[in-house]
């Protein structure tokens, strides 16, 4: 039932755990040091830079269409076929895509992950803006307020659970992606896990907790700075 | 296999006639397609191997068939337990939210020293990437049932099991599909991941042997991950419109 | 319109309905939402609960099908204790209306209509019959039963809704504010659909609502509640109209309730006075005779038929016979049938201080005055004239 089995020392999680913060040398790697902290912080950083960046495009690019077209009202299908499309992108595909199309580097990945975090934020900036009352829409047209001043004061601050929600998904989703990376020339901590040849098996499994870890982090922070952002206003209405 | 091959090759020729002009021109070499730098499509490689793509196809559809139906399966039982129970919700939601947040491939070998390499892995990893999804939208869908809609069911003598399944569930089916659907398209995308936990699964084509495969092998695996994605989409959409009669009826 | 030959087969006895010292306390508040309610309502009865929003009439209402739990007291339906039965079985013998209707959006309304039969374990073919008759029992068209409830219109709905909830034939009918989401012209209709509806089944019914016109309208008896389901008065609408108990009833009827009394009644319950009748060609000589002693001053120009044609005067008098032309018009033209208030209205925007009314055929019946009215409104027979409210003008 499983797949070709690599034969492999079996992975401890104290293994591991050492081979985060001390360079280990096994069997495996062929009694070459590898691991430690000043590696973990190195691709660590450059996962972290990689998503940053490639979420940067990506809101560039769907945050202004997003909210435009939702203070619109139209665009609805290109806004949430573009959504759901998104989910269906292969991740390994996408990078191998890449590479082979465009080749590898640091600037292709991030166009290939910003790719992949368009469709969410998009469809969430698009979904957020149409959800917002209408009533506070209207008295602000009605008092005067300029079309944009009304998108960026009155809707945007109603809509950010479900912006921000979109921005989560699309973070997440890069910075699964980010983890491999390495198959396309970035090293990230993906390659603990890509090239376990390299690492050996408690590399593998630090590899795997790291970049959890990572994930984990991240959505966490993000989760605080929605909260900082949600008016409370609208945290009280939602209590 | 065969008939998989057969069936695409027809037109995969006929496209390989226009296609091979144009690129005829390209290369000057004799060195197969494939080997040339690897960016373009060739045709002729397409219609000789179309039926190595047969296997990785139906384990790619077994192994999201199998992960979104566990994942089913065990959310939507959650979500049932913890429909009136308001105290369960949250800590339920952090926990299917956490196992979201995790990328996948992580998931799969945090498993590692519980289930090894390979495909059983693969499914629990997937699995528990679809909880979160199901669980939040069977919740969702039972807590928009009009609450005159319940009170008046309830009213009239039906016991707390018959509004569950009676009134509840047949009302909230429109978001739980929702869910579904999302759910499984993200699976059959994030299966392709599977090939590096040696789960198999249309991933072999676009990385083996340590190394990205070349541009025809991704475009096909790629089409063929897409349309699956897409057809589940459309089948279960099907599913949820037999299911809820009474939508069409209001709408027509 | 209920067809005249279909009745509720096998048609159940109603029950009376009885509180009991019925108390509700809510946690955390320290006043009851209903507070020792002692309460009784006759079988075939409409009882109807009225008062200010959060007085506790809905609350009291569930007390009845357990939809809100006892805590203290007991209710009793035709003498069991609804605490000694299971509550969806108590359930399926009440029947259930509510304002918001709550009409399955996912079942036809056939399905809707036959909720309960099923639930007891009616036979299909019992459940479809059933069905067929209840709608057409509420004036709907049997095409509806296949189609669902979004696709019918706000008044048929809440008549589903009715239909469903006499399904079972259960012998008492809770009702909250069921006509309250309606459009008012419809809401009209449907009161009258559904007194016509308990003139022929006399189900015992404990009716909701805020607005007090209703309640005049629907009930053979009304309690108007205070705060705290406490009963200020249970009284008819005529005794509620002329003996309000204390201040809060008398402010929660209103100060028009002189005029409330008078949409309960009809012209042909007044003694009408007569007006000497005159016919054209009649030596005028006559006419004078009879003005003598008559009650109306004034003679009524009729017709062979005695139809009204106008009032004549003295001058038309001063004629040997009576002319064809009157000299003053007819004026209001009354109905025997018409209410009584309107029938006040159109005489004070007459002009004359007489109104003729007629029969169904035209033909003179009497003559009406807003004196005849005033004197009418004071006497003793008026306070015990009363109409069940199947009955009532509508």
């Amino acid at each position: 039932m499983t797949g070709a089995l690599l034969t492999l020392v079996p992975a401890s999680f104290g293994g591991a755990i050492e081979f985060i913060f001390e360079p280990q040398s096994s069997s495996v790697t062929g009694g070459n040091k590898v691991g430690g902290l000043d590696q973990v912080v190195e691709l660590t950083l450059n996962q972290l830079e990689l998503t940053l960046l490639a979420l940067t495009v990506s809101m560039l690019v769907a945050l202004p269409l997003g909210l435009y077209l939702g203070h619109r009202g139209t665009g609805e299908l290109l806004a949430v076929g573009l959504g759901n499309a998104g989910r269906a992108i292969p991740e390994l595909g996408l990078i191998a895509f890449m590479a082979a199309a465009i080749g590898v580097g640091w600037r292709n990945i991030v166009i290939a992950l910003a790719v992949l975090g368009i469709p969410p934020i998009l469809t969430n900036a698009f979904v957020g803006i149409r959800q917002v009352d209408r009533a506070p829409v209207d008295a602000a047209r009605g008092m005067g307020m300029s079309e944009l001043a009304i998108l960026l004061r009155v809707e945007l601050p109603l809509a950010i659970p479900t912006v921000m929600a979109g921005i989560r998904g699309a973070t997440i989703a890069i910075v699964a992606t980010a983890t491999i990376a390495p198959l396309a020339g970035v090293l990230t901590l993906g390659d603990f896990i890509i090239n376990r040849n390299v690492y050996g098996p408690d590399g593998l499994l630090a590899g795997a907790i790291l970049v959890a870890l990572l994930a984990l982090v991240l959505e966490f922070s993000l989760a605080g700075l929605q909260r900082a952002l949600t008016s409370k206003g609208l945290k009280v209405s939602a209590a | 296999m065969n008939a998989f091959a057969a069936a695409l090759a027809p037109p995969l020729a006929a496209v390989g006639e226009v296609g091979e002009g144009f690129f005829k021109e390209r290369s000057s070499d004799t060195l197969p397609c494939q080997a040339r730098e690897g960016h373009l499509f060739c045709f002729d490689w397409a219609k000789e191997n179309i039926g190595s793509f047969g296997t990785p196809t139906l384990q790619h559809l077994e192994i999201v068939a199998i992960s979104v139906a566990a994942g089913f399966a065990t959310a939507f039982a959650l979500a049932l337990f913890a429909h009136r129970r308001h105290w369960l919700q949250p800590p339920l939601l952090a926990a299917t939210g956490v196992l979201y947040t995790v990328p996948s491939i992580a998931f799969f070998f945090l498993l590692l020293p519980i289930t090894g390499l390979g495909r059983d892995s693969v499914i629990i990893a997937l699995s528990a990437y679809t909880l979160q999804i199901i669980y939040r939208n069977t919740l969702a869908g039972l807590a928009n049932v009009p609450d005159s809609v319940r009170d008046a069911a309830r009213g009239m003598g039906l016991t707390e099991r018959q509004i569950l399944w009676r009134v509840e569930l047949p009302l909230a089916t429109p978001e739980i599909v929702a869910g579904l659907r999302i759910a499984t398209v993200s699976t059959v995308a994030i299966a392709t991941l599977a090939v590096l936990a040696s789960g198999g699964g249309l991933g072999v084509k676009f990385y083996t042997g340590g190394n990205l495969t070349f541009l025809t092998s991704i475009v096909i695996a790629g089409a063929i991950a897409i349309l699956m994605a897409l057809a589940f989409d459309v089948v279960l959409l099907g599913i949820q419109r037999l299911l809820t009669p009474w939508r069409r009826a209001a709408a027509g | 319109m209920p067809s005249p030959e279909v009745t509720s087969q096998g048609s159940s006895d109603a029950s009376a309905v009885r509180y009991e010292r019925a108390t509700k306390r809510y946690e955390g508040s320290a006043e009851p939402a209903v507070d020792e309610l002692d309460l009784e309502v006759a079988a075939g009865e409409v009882c109807v609960l009225v008062g200010p929003s959060g007085c506790g009439k809905t609350t009291a209402m569930r007390l009845v099908n357990r939809t809100v739990e006892l805590s203290a007291g007991d209710v009793k339906i035709g003498g069991s204790s609804v605490r000694e039965r299971d509550p969806a079985r108590l359930r399926r013998e009440i029947g259930y209306v509510i304002q918001q209707i709550g009409l399955f959006p996912h079942r036809t309304i056939a399905e809707n209509v036959g909720t309960v039969p099923r639930l007891l374990g009616w036979g299909r073919e019992r459940i479809d019959a059933r069905s067929e008759e209840l709608l057409e029992l509420v004036g709907l068209e049997p095409e509806l039963a296949g189609r669902y409830p979004a696709q019918l219109s706000g008044g048929q709905q809440q008549r589903v809704g009715v239909a469903r909830a006499l399904a079972a034939d259960p012998p008492v009918m809770l009702m909250d504010e069921p006509f309250g989401a309606i459009d008012p012209i419809n809401r009209e209709r449907l009161q009258n659909e559904f007194l016509r509806l308990q003139a022929e089944i006399r189900k015992t019914v404990l009716f909701v609502t805020h607005d007090i016109d209703e309640a005049i309208k629907m009930g053979d008896r009304i309690a108007v509640m205070r705060k705290g389901g406490q009963v200020a008065q249970y009284a008819t609408p005529a005794e509620l109209l002329m003996d309000p108990a204390d201040e809060f009833v008398e402010d929660f009827v209103g100060a028009d309730r002189a005029l409330k009394r008078l949409a309960l009644m009809r012209v042909a319950d007044i003694d009408l006075w007569e007006a000497p009748l005159a016919f054209v060609g009649q030596a005028t000589a006559e006419v004078r005779e009879k003005l003598r002693d008559a009650e109306v001053p004034y003679p009524l120009l009729v017709d062979s038929e005695r139809r009204p044609l106008g009032w004549l005067s003295e001058r038309d008098l001063a004629a040997e016979t009576v002319p064809a032309r009157p000299d003053s018009p007819l004026g209001p033209l009354l109905d025997r049938d018409d209410v009584m208030r309107d029938a006040l209205a159109d005489l004070l925007q007459g002009e004359s201080q007489y109104a003729a009314v007629t029969d169904h055929d035209g033909r003179i019946d009497g003559v009406l005055s807003v004196e005849i009215i005033s004197e009418f409104l004071g006497s003793p027979r008026a306070k015990t004239e009363e109409h069940s409210a199947a009955e009532r003008p509508q």
